[in-house]
């Protein structure tokens, strides 16, 4: 600690160049801790799943919907506590540029199978009585506007149809920005093909250890049916949709890679210039009598400081402008836009590691000469 | 006068590390917008090339996929005799479709997504230039069986040529695997429109695709199909209903490489001013020589730019280096139009190694405009004093 001011008394010494590393440390760290902002939310789904529910799809995929005469069986299986439809609607709100999720359920068993939505009772009432009702998540507020009473037209390309709902109550948790109707409603409204037909049932299991049970039996009532059906846990249920989206993670890691390659060659460039002008300075420490170790510390030291500034204004930065401006409500399937506790954690522990190699080979060599040969040096 | 560029050669070798460390830099920033923007491309590329140039496709008025549409076995009746349709040996050049979602397991995986499967009529690989069996035989209509394009085989389970796989409660064999010249199709299983629909329980058809006899025909047919009030139908050229579905995927990558590789940049081009600076620095007394020999100072500016920009060729070279082997590589994602999955190619094509190049040259220029600004300024006694 008694060379903390010699350490900082150096890296003032060049000021442009501190401010320049810095600089670049900063936007590299920024950029790291988008990316991993993204790659959470794209892992959202999966990860933050309820372990007690179950989603029943077409066994063939989702492009084919099962008859809503399932709901019944399914709710005789034991250790179901609830089940309704949850279908899939794909109605657009006045253009195609504001997509949102939008899903026919049970009004009256919705709270019960989804905890996760907040809302007050009056609200939860005023939905369950009125068959044209709708809720809206706090986020199509935000950007929509949407007030209670308020009536909304979406218009669906899969049904061909243009529905009119009444907004009952803006709910929070969850993804905020899905609106929910009665499936009873619309049931009546779309083309025949489509009548009693869902695109998928969610169930609420009695406890976890259902769950795999409970899969198995609902597929086996169904199999030699017209509509055979697949169930499985949300948490697969929303792997396979973060598996359609192929080698994507893979790529960023691979970009997040990358810049955290470019870090370690900017500060090692920065390092390496810094002690190489200093040799002379080293051959003098060391006549006054400085070991190896005090003085490769220091160079340490100065790596360490500056990878540490540009990680807090750089990941503060991030913090700061994401709190600030929530990019999820621009970006559809987005819930949230914060970096996670976790992610500043490791693109701080990968600051510091990047510091440290850095300057690891220039302190080695330069600390290791001898008195006469840093003094003689021309740098 | 300008200084010779072996000057700065040899400067550049003479700091082997440092101006490796400033050239992989720019290098890596160089590599990720290639990379990204070849895989935008490689999107591009295959929807852009998916549609015939005189092939109407016709759907349901309102759709925006063939996956949502629907038209009747009435409508394809009165379509394929309308004025303009081209004709083979007197049969009409058209061929109604079906198409379905299949779920399937990637391969090495439990999970995966979801596999087009198109039922296609007689005409429907004379309709689709560059179609070829691969493997295996065609699909007999009569029978339960498939054909499935070799992309879409290799990155799926189960789907080689005598593998099943189910489409409601029947079993479908496959018997064959196709290649179509890198388009969309590629992507698809197809079988019999006939089985398809009676496998499916839809009696309609997803689409009618149509051959018009030339350009005009092809407008005037267009028109006359979205006019006419009774089909409730809407027709389109095969081109731009393709062109279409590219939007969201390829426009959102390629926002993403721009944002990626311009914040990159900017760290790129401060670790080049460094670079330069320490440059500057070091040649003080070198720069005052020069100009004590007569050099004016633009041509040390001259010079201070051209050696920077060396090091971001230098950079380019390493950058399109690193994402070269992934040209021509096989990759898949979910068309964000169909939920279903595209097949396609990153494809780092030479306007885009053009681009990449003039990118790291920006770079270049930026970062050592401000130190070699510095470099001209010097006061010759003073530089020579330093």
């Amino acid at each position: 600690m008694k060379f903390s001011k010699l350490i900082l008394k150096n890296i003032l010494r060049n000021k442009l160049r501190t401010l320049l590393t810095i600089s670049s440390l900063v936007v590299s760290l920024f950029l790291i801790v988008t990316l991993a902002t993204v790659l959470t939310e794209f892992s959202r789904g999966s990860e933050q799943s309820n372990p007690l529910r179950l989603i029943t799809r077409h066994a063939v995929s989702l492009g084919f919907t099962i008859p809503v005469a399932h709901q019944q069986k399914i709710a005789t299986v034991p250790g179901v506590r609830s089940v309704i439809p949850f279908s899939w609607f794909g109605g657009i709100y006045k253009d195609e540029r504001n997509f949102f999720a939008n899903f026919a359920v049970d009004a009256d068993k919705l709270r019960e199978v989804m905890p996760e939505l907040k809302m007050s009772d009056a609200e939860w009432q005023a939905f369950i009585n009125d068959r044209q009702g709708a809720i809206v998540g706090q986020k199509l507020v935000k950007l929509y506007g949407f007030t209670h009473g308020q009536r909304i037209t979406l218009k669906s390309p899969i049904y061909d149809r243009s529905v009119e709902f009444i907004v009952r109550g803006v709910c929070t948790g969850g993804d905020e920005k899905t609106l929910f109707f009665h499936h009873e409603y619309i049931n009546e409204l779309v083309p025949e093909w489509a009548k009693d037909q869902v695109s998928t049932f969610s169930i609420l299991a009695n406890s976890a250890e259902d769950v795999p049970r409970i899969a198995q039996q609902v597929d086996s009532i169904f199999i030699n049916t017209d509509a055979p059906t697949k169930t499985e846990s949300e948490r697969d249920f929303a792997i396979s949709f973060e598996t359609m989206m192929g080698s994507v993670k893979q790529f960023m890691y691979g970009i997040m890679a990358a810049i955290t390659f470019s870090l370690l060659l900017v500060m090692a460039n920065t390092m390496a210039m810094t002690v190489r002008e200093r040799t002379r300075e080293v051959g003098m420490l060391k006549a006054l009598g400085f070991q190896r170790g005090t003085i490769a510390s220091l160079f340490i030291g100065e790596a360490l400081l500056v990878t540490t500034i540009g990680a807090l204004v750089g990941i503060g930065g991030a913090m700061i402008l994401f709190t600030s401006i929530d990019l999820s409500l621009y970006f559809p399937n987005f819930q949230m836009f914060l970096p996670t506790a976790n992610t500043v954690l490791a693109a701080l522990a990968l600051s510091v590691l990047v510091g440290l190699i850095s300057v690891a080979y220039s302190a080695y060599r330069v600390s290791g000469m001898t008195i006469a040969d840093a003094l003689r040096s021309t740098e | 006068m300008a200084l010779p560029l072996k000057y700065n050669l040899r400067n550049i070798v003479v700091r082997k590390s440092s101006t490796f460390a400033t050239a992989f830099t720019i290098g890596l920033t160089v590599a990720v917008f290639l990379m990204v923007m070849a895989l935008a491309h490689g999107i591009d590329l295959t929807l852009a090339s998916s549609g015939e140039p005189l092939n109407v496709i016709v759907l349901r008025e309102g759709s925006t996929a063939e996956l949502n549409s629907s038209v009747s076995r009435e409508n394809l009746n009165e379509l394929i005799y309308l004025d303009g349709v081209a004709r083979e040996a007197d049969k009409p050049l058209a061929a109604p479709e079906t198409i379905t979602l299949i779920y399937k397991p990637r391969k090495g995986m439990s999970q995966g997504s979801n596999v087009t499967v198109r039922g296609i009529g007689p005409m429907s690989h004379r309709l689709r230039s560059g179609f070829q069996l691969v493997n295996g035989r065609m699909f007999q209509p009569g029978l339960t069986e498939a054909i499935v394009s070799k992309r879409i085989a290799e990155r799926f389970q189960g789907l080689e040529i005598g593998d099943k796989f189910r489409v409601q409660t029947t079993d479908y064999t496959v018997v064959g695997l196709f290649d179509a010249g890198g388009k969309a199709f590629e992507s698809e299983i197809w079988l019999d429109v006939n089985s398809l629909a009676s496998a499916t329980n839809r009696p309609t058809f997803s689409s009618v695709l149509l051959r018009a006899v030339d350009a005009t025909a092809l407008n005037a047919l267009s028109k006359r199909i979205s006019d006419d009030q009774r089909l409730h139908l809407k027709a389109l050229s095969e081109q731009a209903f393709y062109e279409a579905q590219q939007g969201a995927a390829s426009t959102a990558l390629k926002g993403v490489a721009v944002f990626i590789s311009f914040i990159m940049a900017v760290g790129a081009g401060f670790a080049g001013m460094n670079t330069m600076y320490a440059a500057v620095a070091r040649r003080t007394k070198e720069i005052g020589t020069l100009r004590v020999l007569g050099f004016s100072r633009i041509s040390i500016l001259i010079s201070f730019v051209v050696e920077c920009l060396v090091i971001a060729m230098l950079g380019v070279a390493i950058g399109v280096l690193l994402a070269l082997p992934l040209n021509f590589v096989s990759t898949g994602t979910a068309n964000w139009a169909t939920f279903s999955e595209i097949a396609f190619n990153f494809r780092v094509t030479p306007a885009l190694v053009l681009v990449a190049a003039i990118f790291g040259a920006a770079i270049g220029f930026l970062g050592s405009l401000l130190p070699a600004i510095r470099a001209s300024r010097f006061k010759i006694v003073d530089a020579l004093r330093a």
